[in-house]
């Protein structure tokens, strides 16, 4: 009856509780279930940190071979997330400001804030300053898939769209329409410096 | 000669009542009679029961009565004669019966038939006369056009071409056999059937077909009939019989028969035949339709008020039996109290009498003890709330009385927990007849705790079903079993715990989402199986319930 932690073959622990096979169902009960959906939000957010997953969709539960079997199964119990409940634990990401709805005005699938756009803003201004980008125009595309690895890399564009704008409230960025798309310019922080 | 030509035979083992036609009317009866056909007596019928109805006389043997009984209608009866009987010879009435054939009369009296207008089904049991017309819109039934065309077939074409001129057949057969044609209205040219007598439409009187005159002549002139009477006409003995009263009655009997004759109730079609102008057409089928309907509403409420009645005789009955009761105990303490009376009389038979009287009570179901608590043997409501639920507290828990001698105890003997509705058909089960309406149930349920040990208390579950209960099914407590074993014995299944507690799995489910609304228990959904295929079938668990694990669980996964 002890349930134990399990790591997975990516490398991930994961809690005790998901080894319970109660964990997998929707409870009835409000404290029982916020409780559960709390653990949940907190496995998602962790497992695509660590995995760098930005998405994730009501469908993953319906199906297999996708990033998610290791978490929303549970091979060794025999048990999964049914697609309803995954369903009430995103939008409870959702209004918990977790997560955004991607593409919008839908609920099938959401982008993951396992950083907060805000979070995003500061990371991306940092690295645009350590590697001697400000002041010139960037492509989102170089900004998402530069050269070399990066923490930026594979970010999405709605994301990246979403620190931009941060950025630029602060007076720190700047959209510059270019001949292929969008571009972006970079200034140095004037409040700090 | 007479009875062979006159009477009918009847299978006299048929009660006479169902003998006789809906409208016919059972006068007078009398035993001890014999039969004389003409003037000599008839061998067959020597003793017998005589009933003159206002239509018939029936003779039933008393022997052999399916094959020697026999009606004659009276409508044949032209003259009787009454002979007081002297000294060896009994007392005689003698029917001179008329000439007419009877052979022609009656119809199939018996036997139903739709009526040609309204296609209304006229139910069989009707006399004669009444059978004439249809009961509901009055008009004539056109038997006598089938006897006419019947009359057609039975007579072949060449005998009536050779014993009539030529030409006298042919002018004579158009006019028998045509159909009688539609009357039409001179005032508003409606097609009426032949056989109405005012406009359908508008109640204009209508003049008399010319079908309706040939199809008078084809009834009353059969060519075969005439001679037939003519045979014995002066044979007076083949024209009547005698009734010869061997055991007495005659003189009641008599009169009854000269009323029934006078009665003519054979001529008189039926009882609405006065009103017959009016009652034909659709207002006289609405007319119908009406009394028939008011008619079965004084039937209906005759028959409830015997009901009543009855049920006020049964109330007597119960109350008598109280009083003879208490008469016996009171008889039986004061022979026990009275030392003289033990000793002196011989009392054992006292006892004896009356424990037969009381076992004959009890048989009959008005066993004091036993007898059920009605609203009228208590004075007060509260007490008479108390008392029922004094004994609701004996049939679920099994007094002391019925727990000692029989095996059987009370509904809730070994079971917690029982819905209420099972509660209710087993009380009023238990109480026979004097039922307990829900209503009153529910008014008894809040004394119950009162008078029950251990308490049961009423209580309801979220589906709003009802269930009565003892300590260990409340709330709490169950929670806590349920806690418990499953803390002990791990995860359950529903059906796992239905077994452990013994109630049904309806009523543990009730009681698990109770548990799990206070938040000792979770669940697990047997649809969040990985859906597996075993063999060929696709295997779905059912909720398996765990102690709550959520509560005070924190994170101890990756950070």
């Amino acid at each position: 009856m002890a349930l134990s932690t399990h790591t997975t073959t990516t490398g991930f622990l994961l809690p005790s509780i998901h080894s319970a096979p109660p964990f997998f169902t929707q409870q009835p009960h409000p404290s029982s279930l916020s409780i559960a959906t709390e653990q949940w939000i907190q496995i998602i957010l962790k497992y695509s940190r660590h995995r760098r997953l930005f998405t994730i969709r009501v469908e993953d539960s319906e199906t297999t071979g996708h990033d998610w079997d290791e978490v929303l199964r549970n091979e060794r119990i025999n048990r999964k997330v049914l697609p309803s409940y995954l369903s009430y634990i995103l939008a409870q990401m959702v209004s918990q400001k977790l997560a955004a709805y991607e593409p919008p005005k839908q609920d099938r699938s959401v982008l993951i804030y396992w950083r907060l756009p805000e979070e995003w803003a500061e990371v991306l201004h940092e690295w645009v300053s350590s590697t001697g980008h400000l002041n010139t125009i960037m492509t989102f595309y170089e900004i998402t898939d530069p050269p070399i690895e990066s923490p930026l890399s594979g970010l999405p564009i709605p994301l990246l769209r979403q620190a931009i704008t941060i950025l630029s409230k602060t007076n720190r960025a700047q959209i510059i329409a270019i001949a292929d798309g969008e571009g972006v310019r970079f200034f140095p922080s004037t409040g700090k410096a | 000669m007479a009875l062979q030509r006159y009477t009918k035979s009847v299978d006299g083992t048929i009660p006479i009542q169902a003998l006789m036609y809906n409208d016919e009317e059972l006068i007078s009866t009398q035993d001890g009679i014999g039969i004389y056909d003409g003037l000599q007596k008839s061998l067959d019928h020597q003793s017998g029961i005589v009933h003159v109805t206002s239509q018939r006389l029936f003779y039933i043997d008393a022997t052999k009565k399916a094959s020697r009984s026999f009606s004659l209608a009276l409508s044949h009866v032209s003259r009787t004669d009454y002979y007081a009987g002297l000294f060896s010879s009994s007392p005689k009435v003698t029917l001179h019966l008329s000439i007419e054939d009877p052979a022609s009369e009656e119809p199939s009296g018996f036997g139903s038939w739709e009526c040609e207008v309204c296609a209304y089904r006229n139910p069989p049991g009707l006399s004669p006369s009444a059978a004439r017309v249809c009961a509901l819109c009055g008009v004539p039934r056109s038997l006598p056009a089938k006897s006419a065309s019947s009359a057609s077939s039975e007579v072949p074409q060449p005998n009536i071409d050779s014993s009539f001129p030529t030409s006298a057949s042919t002018s004579a057969l158009p006019q028998r056999f045509r159909k009688p044609s539609s009357i039409s209205c001179p005032a508003c040219t409606f097609l009426n059937h032949p056989y109405m007598q005012t406009c359908e439409i508008c109640s204009t009187p209508l003049p008399k077909a010319s079908g309706d005159h040939t199809y008078i002549e084809a009834k009353s002139a059969p060519t075969t009939r005439p001679t037939t009477p003519g045979l014995n006409d002066n044979d007076i003995g083949s024209k009547m019989l005698k009734l010869s009263f061997r055991k007495g009655g005659d003189k009641v009997f008599y009169t009854a028969l000269k009323r029934s004759l006078k009665g003519r109730a054979w001529e008189i079609t039926p009882s609405n035949a006065g009103t017959n102008g009016a009652r034909s057409g659709i207002s006289g089928i609405m007319q119908a339709v009406e009394t028939n309907a008011q008619n079965r509403d004084t039937d209906m409420s005759n028959a409830l008020q015997d009901l009543e009645a009855l049920m006020v005789k049964a109330k007597d009955m119960v109350r008598l039996a109280a009083e003879l009761n208490e008469r016996l105990t009171a008889s039986s303490t004061t022979t026990a109290n009275d030392p003289y009376s033990s000793v002196l009389s011989s009392t054992p038979t006292e006892p004896e009498e009356a424990t037969f009287i009381r076992s004959s009570l009890s048989q009959l179901g008005l066993q004091m003890e036993n007898t059920p608590v009605t609203l009228d043997m208590m004075k007060d409501e509260r007490e008479w709330m108390e008392q029922l639920a004094r004994e609701l507290a004996s049939i679920l828990q099994g007094s002391e009385k019925v727990s000692s001698s029989s095996s059987s105890g009370g509904m809730m003997k070994k079971r917690g927990i029982i819905a209420l509705d099972e509660v209710w058909g087993g009380w009023n089960r238990a109480r026979g007849v004097a039922l307990i309406p829900p209503s009153t149930f529910l008014e008894v349920i809040p004394h119950l705790p009162a008078f029950t040990n251990p308490t049961i208390t009423s209580r309801t579950l979220n589906s709003g079903l009802a269930v009565l209960h003892t300590p260990p099914y409340s709330r709490a407590a169950f929670a806590a079993r349920i806690c418990g074993l499953l803390a002990l014995a791990g995860p359950k299944s529903t059906t796992e715990i239905a077994q452990e507690e013994d109630i049904t799995i309806g009523l543990t489910v009730e009681m698990l989402i109770i548990v799990e609304e206070d938040g000792d228990v979770c669940r697990d959904d047997g649809q969040s199986v990985i859906q597996e295929k075993k063999g060929d079938i696709l295997v779905l668990g059912e909720v398996n319930w765990w102690a709550n694990l959520f509560i005070g669980y924190t994170w101890d996964g990756q950070e």
